[in-house]
């Protein structure tokens, strides 16, 4: 009898390394882990080493290994460093401005007033709808000749004749801002209400017992409070907005001249216009640690503030 | 006598006082909630109405608001392109010439890409359910080595801008020749919206007691039983908020479509949108409308759930 | 219908918590046996193992004698009572307690029948047809038994079962587990840190501390013998007193305690127990009801000292007492009226003093 016990003992060590609840664990997540393994690590990885070699589709028998040349290439070529300056413009002016109206969005959801629920399905429809029809919208919103933009401006007498909107390069990246944060803000506004929903009521009561004005309040108590709301939301619009393409593919194509060349657009443009694969991938490397970087310096710097 | 009069007009005075700042504040607010609304509807507002405008009125300065005469015809012209034989120059919709409204030959493929980014959004939606209620369940009521670790693979991969993964996708999904074809829109998209959904369920079960878990299992459960037969019916709204988020990120999503697709048999509605907005001959009004028919349904399906939309976003920011 | 052996068994957990340390355990068939501790001693630990609900990381674990190390919780023949009752809440009551069963593919009029028996045994048959949240505290809590019993198992678990419920509710609810135990013929294993829930349910008590047993024996061994002063503590309400001194063997007449002016001279069954221990430093252990208020038993017998406090509680009072700064409470009864400040003498009954190492805290007696 003992025999047959030490026996199954004996077996049961290795299954002791992967029992019951191990093996359900591996089975469950096999198929999540294989997904993503193979549809965004493998990519990855391959791509890592795809910036190693000059890779042009043009001559796709030819693909020799260079070292870190499509790296330094990039670094040199003055076009690169004009995306990343339009880029980190298009991402600072819609990052702050989407962080304002979402901040003044959540605030005035936070009160109690009738009709407050249907304000709240409203925003919601800016977030639904597709990046592409959001793009068709402004599209034709800016558009110089029939546009309502220059319609209403029109008639509100605040220009004397029509305007051109996205052909101008002084515009240009702002009026697509402003397209990225219509429809940017509803998440954001949603993500700041939760925060301000969280902050407790005695916390105001106690600052009304110390006699702090409403501002005084706003500034003390619920500015803080909101922290780690608005560090949430820096870091995933700074996020979406360094990687934004759809815009800049159909309000301006990169345009007029390099104004809205960002850095999506350029890698868009590097690969599949000049269908150079090598330094695409370098690209795409390079922004992914950076956003990657810019993520984990958010949490660094707004963490040890919260 | 005195200090009597004076605490009662100090009384008066604050009432009143009161009683302004309320009505400020409420006017503050009427004014919020009405620019909010003109900010939110306006343009979508401008979008519809144009759409059923005729390319003679659309192109009136300044524009008509509201449409003088409205028509169906460009949502006509979607629906009913593909019983016409061939729409050529000659044939186009027979209107008034000097308008120089044009639908385009690829009007008829639009309910063809519809229902091409119909049919990925619920593969995307049934594969994400497939493959991330175990997961997620898993994660979070069995304590395995190598849990926490999964959980932040799970949250990296979450990280990755698609734009880095368009060049190395499109180098394996060509070697596959998988390209023109809707698999590997599904693939890519179900790599790209899986993380997400893990988190809103992850963070859903974890709010389920440990002990019902347990309790199903000694009840006589295996793993998965529990998970089908007791952690399922309790966790339906983080499932319909799964659904909302992978269908629509579906439905919506543009980059790698407009890698991997070439013709009508894979194309989904907004390649086909995008190409309408840089062809220069096509009427502005039928532009319109097509973006308009690209709004609805994710409209719909927005407002009809917000609820589930509002804690599922919350639910999966909280985490990642 | 089970016998459950714990051989040498280890629960390390993968943050490096020691969780159950070398624990060796023979649950006999039909024992009602409670695992006592505070909170992190390991005891749930030990029950959900017995659920296999937690993995045994070495050593084996034998249900009669097959060893059951791997077996998963639904291949165990256990069902489990909770703190929190964890009822389905999408579920009505009859299918809550008759999921056990329908997980066993039982046909459906035998689930039918013993569902409603259960039911009426629980006095809970009208409520079938409610779901959990509809129900109280007490009910929920029956239908948590109903749903374990019903499954006839061979162990019965019962995880801290009765401590969400009110205090009257628990002492009849007490009673209950006992009468089911009695009804069902079964291993039952109780967990609780509640030391009177203990000592009323079971056959055999099992003490633990940091994952390990400190004990095991039956309410009176535990209560009336424990092993350490850990056990000591644990079991007695007001727990039991401590006092530090020397024991004293030389001229012969009789092995004493002493601690200043307190001298007790120890019986001769405790003192058989101390021989060649002149001078040694030991702990003293009296339970607070072990004092008599009328000093008959003449010197040798008697504590002196002066009244902290005085705390009626219904049936007798608690005496706050000062000895060499020191706070020893004492139970003694309401009939003699002491006032703060006063000096006291009580006697001791010397045959249920309990002696401790004084390092180790090991019991010198058992």
């Amino acid at each position: 009898m003992a025999e047959v016990v030490h026996q199954q003992a004996g077996r049961g060590r290795l299954r002791a390394m992967f029992g019951y609840e191990e093996r359900s664990a591996i089975v469950f997540l096999a198929p999540v882990m294989a997904v993503l393994m193979g549809v965004a690590v493998f990519p990855i990885l391959y791509s890592f080493y795809l910036s190693f070699f000059r890779m042009k589709l043009t001559r796709p028998n030819r693909t020799p290994f260079v070292w870190f040349d499509n790296y330094t290439d990039l670094f040199t070529n003055e076009l690169f460093w004009v995306s990343v300056t339009r880029t980190v413009v298009f991402a600072v002016t819609s990052v702050t401005s989407i962080a304002v109206v979402a901040l003044l969005v959540a605030l005035l959801l936070n009160q109690n007033f009738r009709g407050r629920r249907i304000l709240s399905t409203i925003i919601l429809i800016p977030w639904a709808i597709p990046y592409v029809a959001n793009a068709l919208m402004w599209k034709w919103i800016y558009d110089s000749g029939y546009g309502a933009l220059n319609g209403v401006l029109y008639q509100l007498d605040f220009i004397d004749k029509y305007m051109v909107w996205l052909g101008d390069q002084d515009k240009t990246i702002f009026l697509i801002a402003n397209a990225f944060v219509w429809k940017e803000v509803p998440l954001a506004a949603i993500l700041l209400l939760v925060s301000l929903k969280s902050i407790p009521s005695d916390l105001y009561q106690a600052a009304r017992v110390d006699g702090a004005t409403v501002w005084q309040r706003f500034f003390h108590v619920t500015l803080p409070a909101m922290k780690p709301g608005f560090m949430l939301v820096m870091i995933y619009e700074t996020m979406m907005a360094i990687r934004h393409f759809d815009l800049f593919f159909i309000l301006t194509e990169g345009g007029p001249g390099d104004a809205s060349h960002v850095l999506s657009w350029h890698i868009y443009v590097e690969t599949f216009r000049n269908l150079s694969f090598g330094s695409g991938a370098a690209m795409s490397y390079v922004l992914a640690l950076v956003t990657f970087a810019l993520s984990y310096t958010f949490i660094r710097t707004l963490g040890r503030k919260v | 006598m005195t200090d009597v009069s004076q605490t009662r007009t100090g009384g008066i005075d604050y009432r009143r006082r009161q009683r302004l700042s309320r009505i400020a504040h409420s006017l503050v607010i009427l004014a919020g909630a009405i620019v909010l609304t003109i900010y939110v509807i306006a343009p979508v507002t401008w979008l519809v109405s144009s759409s059923f405008q005729t390319e003679a009125e659309i192109v009136s300065v300044p524009p008509h608001w509201i449409p003088d005469e409205p028509t169906l015809q460009n949502f006509e012209a979607i629906f009913t392109a593909q019983e016409e034989e061939e729409i050529t120059y000659e044939t186009r919709s027979g209107q008034d010439p000097a308008a120089g409204g044009f639908i385009p030959s690829t009007a008829k493929n639009l309910l063809p890409a519809m229902w091409n980014s119909f049919i990925v959004a619920t593969l995307v939606v049934i594969l994400n359910l497939l493959v991330g209620v175990p997961a997620a369940y898993a994660l979070a009521k069995i304590r395995f080595w190598g849990r926490d670790g999964s959980v932040y693979f799970i949250l990296i991969t979450r990280v990755i801008p698609d734009i880095a993964l368009v060049v190395p996708f499109f180098l394996v999904i060509r070697k596959l020749g998988m390209l023109d074809s809707i698999f590997s829109l599904v693939l890519t998209y179900l790599a790209v919206t899986v993380p997400f959904s893990v988190f809103i369920l992850l963070q859903y079960f974890e709010g389920l007691p440990d002990e019902l878990d347990k309790a199903a299992r000694v009840d006589g459960c295996s793993r998965f039983q529990a998970l089908v037969r007791v952690f399922l019916p309790l966790s339906l709204p983080s499932l319909v908020a799964v659904v909302l988020f992978t269908f629509l990120t579906s439905w919506n999503e543009f980059l790698l479509a407009l890698m991997f697709t070439q013709t009508e048999a894979s194309q989904t509605l907004p390649i086909l949108l995008a190409a309408f907005t840089s062809d220069f001959t096509i009427s502005f009004s039928f532009i319109n409308a097509a973006g308009v028919l690209a709004i609805v349904p994710p409209v719909i399906v927005a407002v009809i759930f917000e609820r589930y939309i509002v804690s599922g976003l919350t639910a999966g920011a909280v985490k990642g | 219908m089970a016998r459950i052996r714990f051989e040498n068994v280890e629960k390390k957990y993968a943050n490096g918590f020691h969780a159950v340390k070398d624990l060796n355990l023979d649950i006999r068939d039909k024992e009602f046996l409670v695992l006592l501790g505070p909170s992190g001693c390991g005891k749930s630990t030990t029950l959900n193992m017995i659920a296999g609900l937690e993995e045994v990381s070495d050593g084996n674990l034998l249900f009669d004698d097959e060893l059951v190390n791997y077996t998963p919780p639904h291949k165990r023949d256990v069902a489990m009572v909770f703190q929190s009752y964890a009822l389905y809440p999408h579920k009505t009551v009859f299918d809550n307690i008759a999921f056990g069963l329908q997980m066993r593919k039982a046909p459906r009029a035998e689930i039918e029948t013993r569902v409603r028996d259960a039911a009426r045994k629980l006095e809970i048959e009208h409520l079938l047809d409610r779901r959990p949240s509809q129900l109280s505290g007490g009910q929920r809590q029956r239908v948590a038994l109903g749903r374990a019993m019903v499954r006839d198992p061979a162990v019965f678990l019962m995880d801290e079962p009765l401590s969400n419920l009110d205090a009257a509710l628990r002492i009849s609810m007490r009673a209950e587990i006992k009468e089911l135990h009695q009804q069902m013929q079964t291993t039952f294993v109780y967990v609780t840190h509640d030391q009177a829930e203990a000592l009323t349910l079971a056959d055999r008590i099992v003490v633990m501390r940091d994952g390990v047993v400190q004990q095991i024996g039956s309410p009176d061994d535990i209560y009336e013998r424990p092993k350490n002063t850990f056990v000591a503590s644990f079991l007695g309400s007001p727990p039991i007193n401590y006092i530090d001194g020397v024991i004293e063997d030389r001229n012969g007449d009789g092995v004493k305690f002493v601690r200043g002016d307190l001298m007790l001279t120890l019986p001769e069954e405790i003192a058989a127990k101390l021989r060649h221990s002149d001078r040694r430093e030991v702990r003293l252990g009296i339970r607070a009801e072990d004092v008599d208020e009328a000093a008959q038993g003449g010197e040798g017998t008697i504590i002196r000292g002066k009244v902290n406090s005085v705390l009626p509680v219904g049936s007798d009072q608690f005496l706050g007492f000062d000895f060499y700064g020191e706070e020893l409470f004492f139970r003694v009864s309401k009939d003699l009226s002491h006032k703060v400040g006063e000096d006291v003498a009580l006697s001791v009954d010397l045959n249920r003093l309990h002696l401790f190492d004084k390092d180790s805290g090991q019991s010198l007696l058992w």
